[in-house]
């Protein structure tokens, strides 16, 4: 077909015939999307190429996450002032996030950022565009796009020309610095995130996996525990997935909830659904283990946990084991959570010993046991086949870390603002073969129970009284923040802002374990990106 | 430096973050994702890991955040993206509670 610009776009809207001729040849996703990438953005966006490889300027010299094509059309809609109805918005996003986004490994390193975990520091990151770019925003914001080497230029200029003062955090009183962006740093990035990629070239060839089914499910709720389920996923006439959760937490409280999922660049699990009246959001990714990541409340992306689901495929399959761990010479009870299970063909290896089947059931198996061997990992074994899942028998433990170990919390509440909160859970190693804590050959045992505390970060923070103002932690491990506002009680009538030692207690036995994490409670963050 | 003697907190901030060990602790917080250490000030936390070198409280500056969009990331940028922010709030230490975040349409 000829090439098409702005132009004739509307003389060649009038000549359908020519149009659809051109276009008969492929798959109805395709056609629909070029056809919303016209409508939508052709205005603006000169096309190019043929029917069945349509290029767009600008838009087609980049990749990007799902999200981060959307955060591509606010911008439109924000700041161009383009009109776009919600139906061409969510479509639009799922074509260019299937035809123009990430491979798997691209986005690998960075899920941290799609799954709104924030709390924690980014490691990898180049000193050179830590300092150009990840000191306003998350260094994966950028990692999570691929750009030609032109279109990294145009991200310095817009940059240049919608915040002006780039220059001056650039530091351009003492250096050329808008030659050094354009100029290396955007060559830097070129190289990083470079357009074309073998993992995107490859992946684009690779068979797609069907999601429909149904799905066993593990996850973490702050505030409410540990969760086993049962997923269902339908596909539904918008190309979407209808999904349906019954579950129950780990107390035996019930859980259920129903909501809908996509699933972009065949991989990207997106999913809304309210469980027991509460919005809550999924971003998984799916592998040939199945769908794993975190889940979040809608309104509250800090307060989540991490979620895995595996695919019923007619087969037995273990997911998880609840709890994941027990001391060496004591009896516990252990649920076996998964599909198609049968309780005479499960064991766990010479060093635990199956006592008692309290309950069986194709999705769970409730076993009370003993852990005759010595410390290490076991295995679930469905008659001769080894599931990844595993129990550990440990000695003692011998470390707690605190996750997230380093947090932001933000005033607020007293106005608009809410406040945002941090959801905090521990994980228990046993000392490992060397019998040292802290070191690499450390046992993971899993998360375990923990009674919480703050205390001030230093002794600065201890003289400002930061512990005393800036907030308090529950039960539960949530920390909340103090009241948003200048507060006249403090010094400068300061804000209740201040710098945290936030401190895990786990009770083993006899044996009482201490971990703890850093947490500064800042002033509100008044700009809150789809991807910080 | 050894020849200098720091008179006010800022200066003696400056003093003990040539403490290798303190450097190295305050690296580790600049780079909490979103945070704007490594800026001077930053939003925050201050370029030596604390509190102590920003504006407190911090209504009392916040145009002053916004006005020339100094950290467009964290406040609404009232020179380009967002001129009406901030419109009907002229004192922001008063009526702080009128303020509304930017929240992007994450659907």
């Amino acid at each position: 077909m000829a090439l098409i610009n702005n132009k004739t776009k509307k003389a060649l809207s009038g000549s359908g015939v020519l149009l659809l001729a051109g276009l008969a040849s492929l798959p109805l996703a395709a056609q629909e999307g070029h056809q919303l990438l016209r409508n939508n953005c052709g205005v603006c966006h000169a096309e190019s190429g043929s029917a069945d490889n349509p290029v767009f300027s600008r838009i087609s010299e980049q990749r990007k996450s799902p999200e981060g094509w959307l955060m591509t059309i606010n911008r439109m809609v924000h700041l161009r002032d383009v009109e776009i109805s919600a139906d061409d918005k969510r479509n639009l996003v799922r074509y260019l996030a299937d035809t123009q986004g990430l491979a798997p490994d691209e986005a690998a390193p960075f899920r941290y950022l799609l799954e709104q975990d924030t709390n924690l520091i980014e490691t990898g990151v180049d000193a050179e565009l830590v300092e150009t770019c990840a000191r306003c925003h998350s260094g994966a914001r950028f990692a999570l796009q691929r750009r030609t080497e032109q279109e990294w230029q145009y991200l310095v200029d817009f940059h240049m020309g919608q915040f002006p003062t780039t220059e001056l955090h650039a530091l351009s009183r003492d250096r050329a610095w808008y030659e050094i962006a354009r100029n290396q740093t955007a060559s830097t990035l070129a190289l990083q995130y470079a357009l074309d990629t073998p993992e995107w070239s490859q992946w684009q060839s690779e068979p797609k996996a069907d999601v429909t089914g149904r799905w066993r499910v593990v996850g973490f709720v702050p505030g409410k525990g540990e969760f086993d389920a049962v997923m269902l996923a339908e596909r539904a006439d918008d190309g979407r997935y209808d999904l349906s959760i019954t579950g129950r937490y780990a107390d035996g409280s019930e859980l259920s909830g129903d909501g809908k999922a996509t699933l972009y660049t065949g991989y990207e699990w997106r999913a809304s659904l309210t469980l027991d009246g509460v919005r809550m959001r999924q971003v998984m990714a799916l592998d040939e283990q199945g769908l794993s990541g975190r889940m979040f409340l809608a309104a509250e992306r800090e307060i989540g946990g991490s979620i895995q689901a595996i695919q019923d495929q007619g087969e037995a399959a273990v997911l998880a084991l609840l709890p994941s761990f027990v001391r060496k010479g004591e009896h516990a009870e252990v649920e076996v959570i998964g599909h198609n299970l049968q309780a005479d063909s499960l064991s766990l290896g010479a060093g635990v010993v199956i006592e008692q089947i309290l309950s069986q059931g194709p999705d769970s198996i409730r076993v009370r046991v003993s852990a005759t061997g010595d410390e290490g990992i076991y295995p679930v074994q469905l008659g001769d086949v080894a599931q990844s899942a595993g129990l550990a028998v440990y000695e003692q433990v011998a470390r707690v870390d605190v996750l997230p170990q380093d947090a932001v919390a933000r005033i607020g509440g007293g106005g608009m603002m809410a406040k945002v909160r941090t959801a905090y859970r521990v994980v228990g190693y046993s000392a490992g073969p060397d019998g040292i804590p802290g070191t690499e050959d450390d046992l993971r045992l899993g998360y375990m129970p923990a009674s919480w505390q703050i205390l001030p970060a230093d002794e600065e923070a201890e003289h400002d009284q930061d512990h005393i103002y800036a907030g308090e932690i529950d039960a539960n491990g949530i920390f909340t923040p103090g009241i948003d506002g200048p507060n006249p009680e403090r010094r400068m009538s300061a804000n209740n802002v201040g710098r945290l030692t936030v401190v895990a207690t786990v009770t083993d036995g006899e044996e009482v374990v201490e971990g703890s994490g850093n947490l500064l409670v800042s002033v509100p963050d008044f700009v809150r990106r789809v991807l910080d | 430096m050894k020849h200098l003697k720091s008179m006010n907190k800022k200066a003696h901030l400056i003093n003990q973050a040539i403490n290798p060990e303190q450097v190295e602790e305050v690296v580790a917080m600049q780079t909490v994702v979103g945070c704007t250490a490594t800026t001077d000030p930053g939003w925050e936390l201050d370029p030596f890991g604390g509190l102590g070198s920003l504006c407190q409280p911090m209504e009392s500056d916040l145009y002053g955040c916004a006005d020339a969009c100094w950290w467009p990331a964290q406040v609404p940028d009232t020179m380009s993206t967002y001129p009406d922010w901030g419109n009907g709030v002229a004192k922001a230490d008063e009526d702080w509670r009128k303020l509304d975040g930017i929240f992007e349409d994450g659907e």
